[in-house]
């Protein structure tokens, strides 16, 4: 039955696309973030429904779209240079057969993300955009919420809906994502124009930020934790009250500690002490491996190269009751840990030159948002008034993901990839409007308006 | 239950934002800056709060 609604809901879909063909770019991203075919059972998994959506992206957009003025940004080209690094990785993998399964998807997302600020020519297009990637996160993410508020959640326990824990299903990656696309629900729910902010839209919003908030605490997730502090800090940062809503927050969070289960307080109580923690003790092991690996093999190793190490170190537990409470040291021995921080993943499976590559994406993501958050502050014309916030939304989420990525595995996540093409897109749209309408928003002078004038 | 409530209100919105954009003029083309300035001073959009509020120069 749940097979037969996905396939009407995507045939519905795909019938608006022929009418509009940029609606097969948002066909795509739905397939890509929500993955219909994992919650249905038989008949989505039987037809290639990715393929059939970027073919008709594909073919929408050569067909029928505007292609003027279109260049490729500095960022797309640094987009393909990491995808043929990646390429040539994979081939001289140390595992290939593992490295090509990661491959077949990295290369679709990083094509992706060079494709998608191609189509997205026009203000409405990259809200359209937005929306549509926070509505298919919506769908793990108010789940999620709800399943924490009526149970608790539990590390590794929290049902996402699908049990196989990929992509944006697993329990650390959807904690940092979520934390992430705050501040974009924020913007959508404020200045949106496909749902204008009235009280519902604002509800909403502000519901699914909740939802957002607790996805961390129903995961258990410590990266989320960290993920949410960081945020709370930029938020506050902007805001004009600072100390009164600094207190609130802290209020709030004092006031929610005793709803919060017992598991998550002793969990979020490791981040300071991870010698007692074997997860966090793994990953400064992995990391340390990483390094050693990467001085003998400068060019990384390929995808899912950490699959050789083996670490031993030791770790401690506290053992016994009451009075005769005391802590042992333990060693572990282990092998085969992921990286666990998206930074190692690129310097161990892509060696120095792809985590430069990465680094460098990033960098430049940052400081071209933060230009254009400088720019058109305070702007007040309808087509620029909205540059602004909505840069600054995705800066925030952008710095999110950087320091959620410290300990997250996620440096190839599509969904990161098509914000980070969403804010190559923003820069691209400015640039045009720039160069078609010859104005100049140093000068602040009227669009259009000569400038001799 | 809860996951059929998620995925049902998520899709909703989802197909809602397309039907919506079906009727967009603006989708495929920029609209022109000066036309769309003149339209935002004669029809303000209400409730659409600009970083210092819309149409405020003259």
């Amino acid at each position: 039955m749940r097979d037969l609604v996905f396939l009407a809901y995507l045939a519905a879909i795909f019938a608006m696309g022929f009418r509009r063909p940029f609606l097969f770019v948002l066909a795509y991203a739905y397939i890509d973030i929500v993955s219909p075919q994992r919650l249905s059972y038989y008949l989505l998994n039987s037809i290639p429904i990715s393929l059939i959506a970027f073919m008709l992206a594909a073919g929408g957009w050569l067909l029928t779209d505007d292609k003027t003025n279109i260049r490729l940004s500095v960022r797309q080209v640094v987009i393909l240079l990491l995808l043929a690094y990646c390429g040539w990785t994979t081939a001289h993998a140390d595992f290939p057969l593992e490295a090509a399964t990661k491959w077949s998807w990295v290369w679709k997302a990083l094509i992706f993300a060079v494709f998608l600020p191609l189509t997205l020519r026009t203000r409405l297009r990259i809200e359209a955009l937005s929306l549509t990637m926070v509505l298919c996160a919506s769908s793990i993410i108010i789940t999620g919420g709800i399943k924490t508020l009526l149970s608790g959640g539990g590390y590794g326990t929290l049902n996402l809906m699908v049990t196989d824990n990929a992509g944006l299903y697993e329990g650390s990656i959807i904690s940092t994502v979520a934390i992430c696309i705050i501040p974009l629900i924020l913007y959508l729910s404020n200045h949106g124009t496909i749902f204008p902010p009235d009280w519902r839209t604002r509800t909403f919003g502000w519901g699914l930020c909740f939802a957002c908030l607790l996805i961390p605490i129903g995961t258990e997730a410590r990266t989320g934790l960290v993920c949410a502090a960081i945020l709370a800090g930029m938020a506050l940062m902007r805001a004009k009250r600072r100390f009164l809503y600094g207190a609130l927050m802290a209020f709030g969070v004092i006031a929610a500690i005793p709803f919060l289960p017992a598991s998550f307080t002793e969990r979020m109580g490791t981040i300071s002490s991870h010698q007692g923690d074997e997860s966090a003790s793994t990953r400064v092991e992995v990391w340390k491996w990483t390094w050693d690996y990467v001085k003998d093999h400068p060019q990384g190793g390929g995808f899912d190269n950490y699959l050789q190490n083996k670490l031993r170190y030791m770790t401690t537990r506290t053992v016994g009751e009451g009075s005769s409470v005391r802590v042992e040291r333990i060693q572990v021995e282990d092998h085969g840990r992921a990286f666990h921080s998206s930074y190692f993943e690129m310097l161990g499976e892509q060696g120095f030159v792809g985590l430069s590559l990465w680094l460098l994406l990033n960098l430049l993501t940052l400081i071209r948002t933060e230009g254009l958050r400088r720019r058109y502050r305070g702007r007040v014309e309808p087509h620029l008034a909205w540059v602004s916030p909505y840069a600054l939304a995705m800066q925030q989420g952008h710095i999110v993901y950087l320091i959620g990525s410290l300990f997250v595995g996620i440096a190839f996540q599509p969904f990161i990839f098509m914000l980070i093409a969403l804010q190559i897109a923003a820069s691209s749209y400015v640039g045009r409007m720039e160069k078609d309408a010859n104005w100049s928003p140093l000068s602040r002078r009227p669009a259009l308006q000569p400038a001799s004038a | 239950m809860i996951d059929n409530f998620a995925l049902l209100l998520s899709h909703g919105l989802v197909l809602l934002t397309c039907w919506r954009l079906l009727s967009r003029d603006d989708l495929d083309r920029e609209p022109d800056p000066a036309e769309e300035a003149a339209r935002t001073e004669a029809t303000p959009p209400e409730g659409i709060p600009g970083p210092g509020g819309w149409g405020r120069r003259g």
